[in-house]
């Protein structure tokens, strides 16, 4: 439902540049962006919880060595709003109730070489992306970059930009995967053992790679002056 | 005209027909004459078809003529009318007047520097053909026009111009405003614009862009330690791999085959090298311009006042007395340090040269030298390496100094000085806590070795043998066998206990040493306990050397003996399995010999695996000292810090970034620019260097390891009893080399490096104590130039 079968959107400014997205994100509808916003508000609490958790059991090891002055402020003398001291009073309050107490049973319960692994594990789930993009940007006179998103929030997209000098050819090929044939886009980089896939994780339905084939080559070679001239002094 | 001039000429006029009335009579006869005759009818005649003809053709033509030059002046020169034009960010955003300048790489590609405000463009283009900007500038322009590829500047165009009319058509009308993020590009002969916005990196920063990840290893390594293994060991996984790379390319050279076309690149996409170097000289190139922009307008002539003359001359006399004091300084005291200096430096450098000498020495070539053996040695060449190298790479950094700011050639090198600098220093640091706390606690370090020594290499080792002999696990071995091989390593074990012993008094003395070897580096201990741990496990190696020669030996005659018990027998001319007719007597001591050895098989294979579990374990061991040594000194601290600090001096590549057009139409819209073309609006980026790319280094040496020691062959090297060959040490400190040059420079020529950097800091001399000449009475340019010098 939060995605879709990876569609095409297309960002043509002027003739000569193009950026075409494959994205499984769907249009926006109300519905949908209220899905989103509780989607949010769900990984906020459960990275606070797990947060939690783990504050919990820091709080139980760092009682077992046994060296922790636990001075409670005096309510006359609160620290400032948002400072360090602020927060750690909040979080030793938010121990002794009956949701911290359940918290602190569940750190308790569980041995520290499993919760460690087990919070990282969650933090990374809470954190990866739920739907794809990747793009092609087409620059006349410069060349082709493919970006994909990375499969979390926390990265960066990895782009990869190839100069105009450095293709050999782009294509449309098509593969064998499990027992269908798809299509894929390739762009020949010279002095390249590898050719560079476009739309390598989505590898969307034939016709879009069409599509994106020919404004590719539309957008890179078509109507420059000199092209004709080779292929008249090639024939 | 004047009344008066009127006058005097009607007066002239009037006068001359009375005084030639002859000649008048005589115009009048000729009128008459032509009445009479038609000539007036033919004169109108003429007229009339004459002006037909006007009309007919000559008024089209020139229609056509204007109408073609209007149009041959719209589509003239680009074959697709697209205008690229880079555009700095940081550009000065303003409503007034200017000259844009910059580089034009083909007509419709341009790239833009900056904006002259308040000049006029044909002065502008013709002080930038002169080179006037230039003039006082610190180094050469030449570079500069080296590196942008052009002999010189060009005027790209016109800012915020009022009238479009008397712009050349191939210039660019830019418009830009305090309020919009983004200027407005017109140009006549464009169809549409690719405008690029670059940010400028900061040169003085040593921030740069390129189109490739910088280097942060030394190049000319990348193939040397490759070739040792193909040469040396893994024959078989290097074929393996040359005959993949080999298919490999045969694949590339069909898919070359498949393009129908080969599309000739234009001018605009080669211009793509050129264009990165022009993002980083923009800095400097926008400062040398702005800075001389006042040279192009009229000079001052006014002359100075008397407070100015006083502050004039005190200035002077300031900087005499400074002058005065440098040459002092400069003649007298300077030299004398820096020959000392140099001369320490060299004397270190004989000393250092002598001692690789001795470590590098092999009686034959293919014998092992000091350093392969001992990773003591090992570490002392790579520490005197790296100080032979120091004085080369920082003479190469000096001359950073006496070019511009933008030249970006060095600044790996500058990266990997200053890492192995830093490294260094981190490593002594460490060095002095972990040796300080050595000496300190010799007594109870020493104790302690001895106790692991005792514990584990001999009491473990003589406690696993006795259970060995002792039908270990409940299974029932050759009591006699065991007991004969139990007996013979207990015994060696005891001969090695005793010597360990005799060595024990010793043990503080040398651990003290080790400890004050440490104040040269924490990498020292690390490589001598290393030298130790293999020094004081030397019997569990030959255990694991004698039993698996034992084991080796047995399993190749039980193989033949086997064969022997088919009726075969290996042929060694032809390397295969024939046939064999025995004789009764051969089979039947064959089949008893084969049986006997292949029951007392277990028996030595449990005492083989023993042992090789334990050469196992200690390897590992040196593994992780290895790991440790190569984490001091090769770990990519200064790199990671500059990423960051400041990711854009790791350049890992570019990007670019379409920008919505959207407010940029609607404020169009709103200022009604006629004839503006469709425009695309980029941000053209720089890639920080991947975290993995830094660390490249170190899975090549894992997979490396992995390939070695993580092989079926490995494997089937230990379970058959084979030497386990030990992976190349060249190969495993490839990584620690990989920061030297594979050849170190000689003596001489560090010599003549270190002598010729005298030089070159005296090519830019002292700036300060330029005497000003009073010339001219006074009448002198409100000097840049003097500016610059007292900056």
């Amino acid at each position: 439902m939060l995605t879709t079968a990876p569609r095409l959107r297309i960002r043509r400014p002027s003739p000569t540049t193009a950026e075409y997205t494959v994205t499984t994100l769907p249009p926006q509808t109300l519905p949908l962006r209220l899905l989103w916003l509780l989607l949010l508000f769900l990984r906020i609490f459960l990275s606070l919880v797990t947060l939690l958790v783990l504050y919990a059991r820091w709080v139980q090891e760092r009682s077992s060595f046994g060296a922790v002055p636990t001075t409670p402020f005096p309510p006359s003398s609160l620290p400032p709003l948002l400072s360090l001291d602020r927060m750690v009073l909040l979080l030793d309050a938010f121990q002794d109730t009956p949701s911290g107490k359940l918290l602190a049973r569940i750190a308790a319960s569980v041995t520290l070489p499993v919760l460690v692994p087990v919070a990282a594990a969650v933090f990374y789930a809470l954190s990866l992306r739920v739907h794809k993009e990747e793009s092609l940007l087409v620059l006349r006179g410069l060349g082709v970059q493919t970006s994909e998103s990375p499969a979390t929030y926390l990265a960066s997209a990895a782009t990869r930009f190839i100069p105009t000098e450095k293709i050999q050819d782009i294509l449309v090929n098509e593969a064998f995967r499990g027992f269908e044939v798809r299509y894929y886009l390739v762009v020949v980089v010279e002095g390249e053992e590898d050719v560079v896939v476009v739309f390598p994780g989505l590898l969307p339905k034939r016709k879009i790679v069409e599509t994106v084939w020919r404004g590719l080559r539309e957008c890179l070679y078509e109507g420059r002056g000199e092209d004709s001239r080779v292929v008249a002094s090639e024939k | 005209m004047h009344p008066f001039s009127t006058v005097t000429l009607g007066i002239f006029v009037a006068g001359y027909i009375t005084a030639r009335w002859d000649l008048v009579t005589r115009l009048y006869e000729l009128v008459l004459f032509a009445a009479e005759y038609g000539v007036v009818l033919r004169a109108a005649r003429g007229l009339v078809v004459l002006t037909i003809i006007f009309i007919t053709i000559f008024v089209p033509v020139a229609l056509l003529a204007r109408g073609e030059t209007r149009l041959r002046s719209f589509v003239m020169v680009e074959h697709d009318g697209l205008m690229r034009v880079f555009w700095p960010t940081d550009i000065r955003r303003s409503d007034r007047a200017g000259v844009v300048v910059g580089w034009r790489n083909s007509t419709l590609d341009v790239f833009v520097v900056t904006i002259l405000e308040d000049v006029d463009a044909h002065n502008v283009e013709f002080h930038l053909k002169s080179g006037t900007f230039f003039r006082s500038g610190p180094h050469s322009p030449s570079r500069i026009y080296d590196l942008c590829g052009h002999s010189s500047m060009h005027v790209l165009g016109v800012a915020n111009i009022a009238s479009q009319t008397e712009v050349d058509p191939s210039w660019v009308c830019a418009k830009t405003s305090i309020h919009s993020q983004y200027p407005r590009i017109a140009c006549a002969k464009a169809s549409s614009v690719q405008l690029i916005l670059y940010d400028r990196p900061h040169p003085k920063g040593m921030q740069y862009i390129s189109l490739n990840p910088i280097a942060l290893a030394l190049g000319d390594k990348g193939s040397f330690p490759d070739d040792v293994t193909s040469g040396e060991d893994d024959s078989e996984e290097a074929k393996h791999a040359a005959a993949n790379k080999e298919n490999r390319r045969k694949l590339m050279e069909k898919l070359k085959q498949h393009s129908i076309i080969k599309r000739v690149p234009s001018a605009r996409d080669k211009a793509l090298p050129k264009i990165v170097n022009q993002v980083n000289w923009s800095w400097e190139l926008e400062q040398v311009l702005q800075h001389n922009v006042g040279r192009l307008g009229p000079r001052p002539k006014r002359g100075l006042s008397v407070s100015e003359r006083v502050v004039e001359s005190a200035t002077t006399m300031r900087n005499y007395v400074l002058v005065q004091l440098w040459t002092l300084l400069s003649v007298y005291l300077f030299p004398i340090v820096q020959q000392a200096f140099i001369l320490v430096l060299f004397f270190h450098r004989v000393l250092a040269e002598i001692l690789l000498i001795i470590l590098e020495f092999r009686a034959k070539p293919g014998y092992a030298a000091l350093k392969d053996i001992s990773a003591t040695a090992q570490q002392i060449e790579i520490r005197l390496q790296q100080f032979c190298y120091w004085p080369m790479q920082y003479v190469t950094l000096r001359q950073r100094k006496a070019n511009w700011a933008s030249v970006t050639t060095s600044h790996p090198d500058y990266i990997r000085f200053y890492n192995s600098l830093w490294l260094v220093a981190n490593d002594v640091i460490i060095g002095m806590a972990v040796g300080s706390y050595i000496i300190e606690h010799k007594e109870w370090v020493a104790d302690q070795i001895r106790d692991l020594l005792r514990v584990y290499t001999v009491e473990a080792l003589q406690s696993g043998i006795s259970w060995l002999m002792d039908w270990p696990a409940g299974l029932k071995l050759n009591g006699e066998l065991a007991a004969f091989l139990g007996d013979l390593f207990l015994w060696v074990i005891d001969y090695w206990s005793s010597c360990i012993e005799t060595l024990s008094p010793a043990l503080p003395h040398i651990i003290w040493f080790v400890g004050f070897s440490s104040f040269a580096g924490a990498s020292m201990p690390i490589s001598m306990f290393s030298d130790l741990l293999s020094v004081l496990t030397m019997h569990i190696y030959s255990f694991y050397l004698a039993s698996a020669r034992i084991y080796h030996w047995q399993l190749t005659i039980l193989r033949s003996l086997f064969h022997l018990f088919r009726g075969k027998k290996h042929n060694v001319l032809r390397n295969r399995i024939d046939s064999c007719d025995y004789d009764l007597d051969q089979l039947l001591v064959g089949t008893i010999l084969f049986t006997l050895l292949f029951f007392l098989l277990p028996t030595v294979m449990v005492f083989y695996l023993n042992f090789a579990i334990g050469r196992m374990i200690i390897i590992s061991m040196k593994a992780g000292f290895d790991t440790l040594l190569s984490c001091l000194n090769h770990f990519p601290l200064f790199a990671l810090m500059l990423r960051l600090k400041d990711p854009s001096r790791l350049p890992g590549g570019i990007r670019f970034e379409l920008r919505d057009t959207h407010d940029y139409k609607l404020s169009d819209a709103n200022d009604k620019i006629s004839n503006e073309p469709p425009t695309s609006i980029i941000y053209l980026k720089c890639i920080p260097l991947p975290f993995r790319a830094m660390f490249h280094q170190y899975f090549q040496l894992a997979q490396r390891i992995r390939k070695h020691y993580l092989s079926p062959r490995v494997l089937l090297c230990l379970v058959t009893g084979q030497f386990v060959p030990p992976i190349n040490r060249k190969n495993l400190y490839s990584l620690q080399y990989s920061m030297l040059p594979a050849k170190r420079a000689t003596m001489w020529e560090m010599w003549r490096a270190v002598n010729t950097e005298i030089e070159i800091p005296q090519k830019k001399p002292f700036q300060l104590p330029n005497i000003p000449q009073l010339q001219n009475g006074g009448k002198r340019p409100t000097g840049f130039g003097r500016a610059r010098s007292y900056a």
